[in-house]
């Protein structure tokens, strides 16, 4: 793929590996926190939108695909995951000891560097909403700031105007306590789209979905043999200063782990057993009766 | 001293307030105060307000527990676009003099903001995140519990294991996904020599609907002119690069769920599970006989279950959670289908006139929060309080 052409667009994809938390994967305490050595990791949701946008970019505007994530070595699971929705082109693991328990600011600091240096210009970078499991959304926008890139968050729609450099964006923005308000905006590239849960890929044309066919096709080829797709990069690699990754340049911490203590009961329940009919009819009684408005 | 102050971001949009702003100010003011009696007097609650033609607001902020308003008014500011926004809001907390003007007790050593408040929603969301990447310091999100205290620390980076004393630390607790488990989050200065430096502002954004608003008598005006409180303008400055980012449009949705308004909500959670989509259908059928409309617990909107596509994108949605992270009802009648009964969750429902809980587990959370607790299978119970009620509508 010629990059030296001003027409091409360069997608990097941020990935997250989180925990499974489908019916049947999830293991949870009986206290009713999650299990995490029983629980499996994969590609986190919001990470897999985030591949949905890439691909869309590779199909209608024949991006150029890099799928980066900061994580353990298993971490390449959920690259291969990723590779199999957006038919990567590469795939960049930033895995070193020393990123290990960096909050958000610091791994924004090591994903910065590793898109610095995929050796091409990218134009668009895509971030899923949130993680299952952090749930933060700031990495995506603290990542976008650090490389001076614009930010788009709550993204549901998206096109590029090759032409001009420009891409434009419809957001959901959530305001709660009044509204919700559909934006269009518009910005020069490079930019940072952050997905909205409900973001949705559609292929009008027929040339579209043929294309994604056979990219989807090539997909499922690339993931056979996705080592040779994959570089691992340790922090030497990236050339980040030690003391702003990982732990060290994490300004927060972790300080306790509590249960949330039981909120004082404030109404007094009456028990139904629901093997005495009749109790249980009396309440469906009482049920409709306030759904008429009797009550 | 050359952090002073809790800042706080005033959202609105175009001039209509979000709740969440009130509640941050009246947290502000509750930390302030604390902070107040138990360090120094020469720290202040700092509203910061962008905007076109939202002077009105200031005076609200005021009013709402803010010793003093920075206003940036300015056309191009009329709706948040994340860099714009940061980049003003940066350059103004990080302004000494227009500080100073806001509160005079400010030292001349300052050089940013102690703490700073946002609110967990679209707006806040994001701009808090590039506004500590700007400043360098630590976030955290989703916050639902604020405390402002000493503590001695031993931690093997920022203290190089040794026991060191932090003053005027924020709390920051932030509930996980499951709603059982807080974490605290602190933002601490590397006192390790190797890695020393300094973490500042402690920055947070705020669960909309968890904290208290507090209201003064409506005299902010009275109290401006007589100086207690100041309004302070801001001229922000922007390059032609920064308003490449433009909105072509925007259109307000109506909220197409309703849960707001509906009389009767039936709500379910992770007892589905035995069979989630013959469950989902039978709550289907019961919510549409009562005319009610279905919500659901924070888990479900993870789709942690395999169902049909069909249900997954009509119930298995964030618009659909009721709990802090989603939204606050109180309608006259709540019924909660297998669902425990998580703090976030009960946060989003206690306000309902009756409460009636169906649920295998006599020992759930969710039973404290009930009037009538069926303790029992949702499909041993439902089929009959369907039957009845359909056989209570022919009679």
């Amino acid at each position: 793929m010629d990059h030296a052409n001003d027409n091409s667009i360069n997608v990097a994809v941020m990935v997250k590996l989180e925990p499974d938390l489908s019916e049947g994967n999830v293991s949870y305490n009986p206290d009713g926190t999650l299990n995490r050595s029983q629980t499996k990791n994969i590609l986190g949701p919001h990470s897999a939108i985030a591949c949905r946008a890439a691909m869309y970019a590779k199909t209608c505007y024949n991006a150029w695909v890099a799928v980066c994530s900061m994580g353990p070595p298993t971490a390449e699971i959920a690259l291969k995951d990723a590779m199999a929705i957006c038919c990567a082109d590469e795939l960049h693991l930033y895995s070193d000891r020393i990123f290990a328990g960096a909050d958000t600011l610091a791994t924004a600091e090591t994903i910065k560097h590793g898109i610095i240096r995929m050796g091409r210009r990218i134009d668009l970078v895509f971030s899923g909403h949130r993680a299952v499991d952090g749930e933060t959304g700031q990495t995506g926008p603290q990542t976008a700031w650090k490389l001076g890139f614009n930010f788009i968050g709550n993204v549901i729609d998206y096109s590029i105007d090759v032409e001009r450099r420009m891409v434009r964006a419809r957001r959901k923005v959530y305001l709660p306590s009044l509204y919700t308000v559909l934006e269009d905006v518009e910005c020069p590239l490079p930019a940072l789209i952050a997905l909205d849960p409900s973001y949705k890929d559609e292929y009008r044309r027929v040339s579209e979905r043929l294309r994604y066919a056979r990219l989807e096709k090539e997909a499922r080829r690339r993931v056979m043999d996705y080592k040779s797709y994959l570089r691992i990069w340790s922090a030497k690699d990236l050339g980040v200063d030690v003391r702003y990754v990982g732990l060290a340049g994490s300004p927060t911490i972790v300080y306790k782990v509590e249960k949330i203590p039981k909120v004082k009961a404030s109404r007094r329940a009456r028990v139904v057993d629901p093997s005495n009919l009749d109790d249980l009819r009396e309440v469906g009684n009482l049920i409709l009766n306030i759904a008429l408005g009797e009550r | 001293m050359k952090y002073q102050h809790m800042f706080v971001l005033f959202e609105h949009d175009d001039g209509n307030a979000l709740n969440v702003s009130y509640e941050m100010l009246g947290e502000a003011r509750r930390l302030m105060d604390g902070f107040n009696r138990k360090y120094a007097l020469n720290e202040k609650v700092i509203a910061i307000l962008l905007g076109h033609n939202v002077r009105e607001l200031a005076y609200k902020a005021i009013d709402a527990g803010a010793d003093a308003v920075i206003l940036a008014e300015h056309e191009e500011l009329r709706y948040p676009r994340v860099n714009l926004y940061t980049k003003v809001i940066c350059s103004m907390v990080r302004d000494r003099m227009i500080v100073k003007q806001a509160a005079e007790t400010t030292s001349d050593e300052y050089v940013k903001p102690r703490y700073m408040l946002f609110g967990a929603d679209s707006i806040g969301r994001h701009i808090s995140a590039t506004v500590l990447a700007e400043l360098e310091s630590g976030l955290a999100s989703d916050v639902n519990k604020l405390v402002i205290d000493d503590v001695m620390i031993t931690h093997q980076y920022k203290t190089n294991g040794k026991p060191e004393l932090y003053k005027h630390v924020l709390f920051m607790y932030r509930p996980d996904f499951s709603g059982f488990l807080w974490t605290q989050i602190l933002c601490l200065d590397n006192k390790n020599p190797t890695i020393a430096r300094e973490y500042s502002p402690q920055a947070c954004s705020v669960i909309p609907g968890v904290f208290e608003p507090i209201r003064y008598d409506g005299d902010a005006r009275k109290r401006v002119e007589e100086g207690y409180a100041r309004i302070v303008e801001y001229k922000p400055e922007f390059s032609s690069d920064d308003l490449k980012y433009r909105i072509v449009s925007r259109q307000i949705i109506r909220d197409e769920i309703g849960l707001e308004d509906s009389r009767v909500v039936v709500a379910f959670g992770r007892g589905i599970k035995d069979d989630p989509e013959g469950n989902v259908r039978m709550i289907e059928e019961f919510a549409s006989l009562l005319n009610a409309k279905v919500a659901i617990s924070l888990p479900l909107s993870k789709q942690p279950f395999s169902v049909s596509s069909a249900l997954k994108e009509k119930y298995f949605i964030p618009a659909r959670v009721v709990g802090s992270s989603g939204k606050k009802i109180a309608p006259k009648l709540y019924i909660a289908i297998g669902i425990s009964g998580a703090m976030h969750h009960l946060a989003g429902m206690k306000e309902s006139d009756m409460v009636i809980a169906i649920n295998p587990d006599p020992d759930a959370p969710i039973k404290d929060e009930s009037d009538i607790f069926i303790q029992g299978r949702l499909e041993d119970v439902l089929p009959i309080l369907i039957e009845s009620i359909k056989g209570s509508e022919r009679g």
